[in-house]
């Protein structure tokens, strides 16, 4: 079922439970979050349409958290300009845990790449409550093209066509680098999302695209579409027999990653009480088998660390993308 | 052809949830085809934040219903008190109403009963055969053959339509430029936002449709002022008798096919079949004085043109991504909203939906020809509900409707923008139904356009060598120049008529 907003069952049990989170800190007055939740409902944003994985991860997630808080965790969507309207609705909310998002790491360090300065968002204006999964990239091609390898594409003898999910996303940064890291000719192609680029890749409208892991395995699995490389870091265990463009020689490991954020100053008693909610949901059977089920990769670490990762990441890309003289937002 | 999933799709409909919502879609649908003013294309407009939270079929089930079930609402109120509730029926005033009048309003209103289903049966069964063959193409449709396709849809919808064309081509071309409102999805540059984030993505289809249609529609009709219902003829004998409908039975064939190619024309629709339908038989009839004085065929054939049309428009939106006429377009957000984009592939990346939607019809139909007769009396006493009352709870549903699509009160703003817009554009004579229709296409046809050039390394031959897009483009062609040879030859005719006279 697909709700626009779901709201969740209050298990009232989970409170006492939930307050042991809090730490020794009891003494202190309001703000310092010791009645962290306190009966009030906690809102999760999701920054894209219902039925997108980054709402489903909410959806999946939600429900355990409120069992363990003690309260009703509702899933709001509110897309718009690729998660930046959740973000900004977010940053402008009390800081006191009940206002939460998934944010979507390519928000944090491909769209600057994209958009204008004054436009992008900075990661430093919230806080981290911690990551969640990340979520892999694989380049395709059809099977009647003949394009297997890396080395098929330099030995195509005409400029590549590629098809990208959309401008700034991971899709059109990882074939980028990867293109201008192996001297290919090749011009991008963006399309609206993982479907119809998978779609004009089956079709032979582009020769190749890159595609989240999830929205491929069905067709790499019946042979319609041929896997190239993937641009994890490591081989995904989904996809064992195809290798990762670093194994390739090419430095360009790029992933879609997604975190809880809160808004900034947030008290860090409430951080971490929500953090130990997350655990508990992450730990759940269920939950599990969700990341299988769609091909996500776990990254459950804390708030600075993965602040650690976005930071390098974003740096990382900036002076790749500088290197070779890409420019994203003219979408070539 | 391969049944299993056409089966299956029954299998969908028989759901008690689907069932339940094709019954509450075709009861909506009667009821708006009862009431002047409201139509389809608002009355699904307004109702579009519903959908949201019900599965895509059963949405899309509850959508249609609401669709054809209109075209037999609005005979009713037709034959019993001269007062169309849709456009499509207006012909059938002519000899319906008559019909009544001569005590046979029962045989006029199971007459059209009878051919609507027979027409709407007839469209699903060409709709069945017909959409898995232009699903054969499905990969074959890429970024240029999307770019013609959008292109011939938008002049097609703003050419063929009712209404005056320089006005409707006006409306589309306001349509394409508020489509460019947005981050350009190819360079990140920002377009017309005015630096607010909630137009970086453009403005939402639901609050255009919901205005234009939904709020403009009702601020219009408050203008009218309302005619008191008169107390309505006894409704006795519903069923027709064997001589009438042996008497239209040729009628309730020849406007089935009618009604099954104007509809799948984009622009056509029910309007155009009903009218042409009514034509056809006016001048077959061996005696056509007959017309007008309450003549069973007069009421046949416009009644199952409209049905077949209503069914056969889906065929456009379904295979090929293109909706042929406002409500269709309405249907196309809804459709897009759930995350399904109306296409080639449609069928057979989601036979569930495709085969649900098409089998619904048949259920909805079946329903339709149960109710339409005991309901009569309801549907005459909902008549007298005053507008001061009724006007005011649609605009609050359509308010708090669009509120909920995107929790974001900027969506409601919008909606009242654009409900003025709709007035003003319905009080000068400008049918909005081409400018949300553009609104639709803009986008698929820029960004497919960008693309196609993107693919041809910037060359436009390219469109005309693929078999596919150069043949739309043909057809583009074909319909942009025909008007205009036409003219020229009438004109020639008259100069030559003018001369020997």
């Amino acid at each position: 079922m697909k709700t626009n907003v779901a709201r969740l069952a209050v298990a009232g049990a989970g409170l006492a439970l939930a307050l042991t989170g809090c730490g020794s800190n009891l003494g202190g007055g309001s703000g310092d979050g010791s009645g962290f939740p306190g009966g009030d409902p906690v809102t999760i944003y999701v920054g894209q349409d219902p039925g997108g994985s980054t709402d489903l991860i909410a959806r999946a997630l939600a429900d355990t958290v409120s069992d363990d808080l003690g309260v009703a965790v509702t899933v709001e969507n509110k897309p718009g300009a690729n998660g930046a309207l959740a973000a900004k609705e977010l940053a402008g909310k009390e800081p006191n845990g009940h206002t939460l998002m998934v944010y979507n790491g390519s928000l944090a360090y491909i769209t600057p790449l994209a958009v204008p300065a004054d436009e992008a968002l900075d990661i430093a204006d919230y806080e981290i409550v911690t990551g969640i999964s990340q979520d892999d990239y694989v380049l395709v091609s059809a099977p009647s093209s003949g394009l297997k390898t890396v080395e098929d594409l330099k030995k195509a003898g005409k400029a590549i066509k590629y098809g990208t999910t959309g401008v700034g996303t991971g899709s059109q940064l990882s074939q980028a680098l990867l293109f201008a890291q192996t001297g290919i000719e090749a011009t991008a192609v963006p399309f609206d999302g993982g479907s119809p680029t998978l779609t004009a890749v089956l079709g032979g409208q582009v020769d190749v695209g890159a595609i989240q892991l999830g929205e491929a395995v069905e067709q790499i699995e019946a042979g319609e579409l041929t896997p190239i490389v993937t641009f994890a870091e490591k081989r995904p265990s989904y996809l064992p027999d195809t290798p990762t463009a670093v194994e390739e020689g090419y430095d360009v490991p790029v992933q879609q990653s997604r975190a809880v954020f809160a808004p900034k100053g947030t008290p860090k008693e409430v951080l971490d009480t929500l953090r130990g909610s997350f655990q508990k949901a992450f730990g759940t059977d269920a939950y599990k088998k969700f990341n299988e089920d769609n091909q996500l990769t776990p990254n459950e670490v804390d708030g600075t660390e993965l602040r650690g990762q976005w930071t390098d990441s974003l740096d990382n890309y900036k002076s790749v993308v500088e290197e070779h003289g890409i420019d994203l937002g003219a979408g070539q | 052809m391969d049944l299993s999933p056409v089966i299956d799709g029954f299998g969908v409909v028989l759901e008690p949830t689907n069932l339940l919502y094709c019954l509450i879609g075709v009861v909506i649908g009667m009821l708006i085809g009862v009431l002047p003013g409201l139509g389809p294309a608002a009355t699904i407009a307004i109702l579009l934040p519903v959908t949201f939270g019900i599965e895509p079929v059963t949405a899309i089930i509850m959508l249609a219903g609401i669709f054809y079930g209109a075209q037999y609402g609005g005979t009713i109120t037709s034959v019993l008190l001269r007062l169309p509730g849709e456009a499509s029926s207006v012909v059938t005033v002519f000899d319906g109403h008559e019909l009544a009048r001569q005590g046979k309003a029962g045989t006029a209103l199971g007459i059209a009963a009878i051919g609507s289903f027979v027409g709407g049966t007839v469209s699903i069964i060409a709709l069945s055969l017909l959409a898995p063959l232009v699903a054969g193409f499905a990969l074959d449709f890429g970024p240029p053959e999307y770019t013609a396709l959008a292109l011939l849809g938008i002049l097609l919808v703003s050419t063929v339509s009712s209404g005056h064309r320089i006005k409707a081509l006006v409306a589309a071309s306001v349509g394409l430029l508020l489509a460019t409102v947005g981050r350009d999805g190819f360079t990140s540059a920002e377009r017309f936002t005015f630096d607010n984030l909630s137009l970086a993505d453009g403005i939402d289809f639901v609050p255009i449709a919901m205005g234009l249609f939904g709020l403009g529609e009702i601020l219009y009709n408050l203008e009218e002022r309302h005619r008191a219902t008169q107390a309505p003829a006894k409704v006795a004998n519903a069923w027709p008798s064997r001589k009438d409908l042996r008497q239209s039975s040729g009628a309730i064939g020849r406007g089935s096919l009618i009604g099954f190619v104007l509809g799948i024309l984009p622009g056509g629709g029910a309007v155009l079949s009903s009218l042409a339908a009514y034509a056809l038989e006016k001048r077959r009839a061996k005696d056509p004085s007959r017309f007008g004085k309450g003549a069973v065929e007069g009421v046949a054939a416009p009644e199952t043109a409209n049905n077949a049309a209503a069914t056969s428009s889906f065929i456009p939106l379904l295979t090929l991504g293109i909706p042929a006429n406002a409500t269709m377009a309405v249907i196309f957000g809804a459709l897009l909203i759930q995350g399904v984009s109306p296409g080639p592939q449609l069928v057979s990346q989601e036979p569930e939906l495709f085969w649900g939607v098409v089998n619904s019809m048949y259920i909805g139909n079946i329903l339709l020809l149960i109710m339409s007769i005991p309901l009569v009396g309801l549907f005459v006493r909902i008549l007298r509900v005053r507008a001061t009352v009724l006007a005011p709870i649609t605009v609050l549903i359509t308010l708090i409707g669009v509120y909920t699509v995107n929790n974001d009160v900027f969506d409601i703003v919008l909606v009242i923008v654009f409900g003025a817009i709709g007035y003003l554009m319905k009080k000068l004579g400008f049918d909005p139904g081409p400018l949300v229709l553009a609104f639709v296409l803009g986008s698929l046809l820029e960004d497919s356009l960008r693309r196609s050039l993107l693919i041809f390394d910037g060359d436009a031959t390219g469109f005309f060598t693929r078999p596919i897009s150069g043949t739309l483009l043909a057809a583009f062609v074909l319909v942009a120049v025909l008007p205009l040879v036409r003219r020229a030859l009438r004109r020639r005719e008259e100069e030559h008529v003018d001369s020997s006279a």
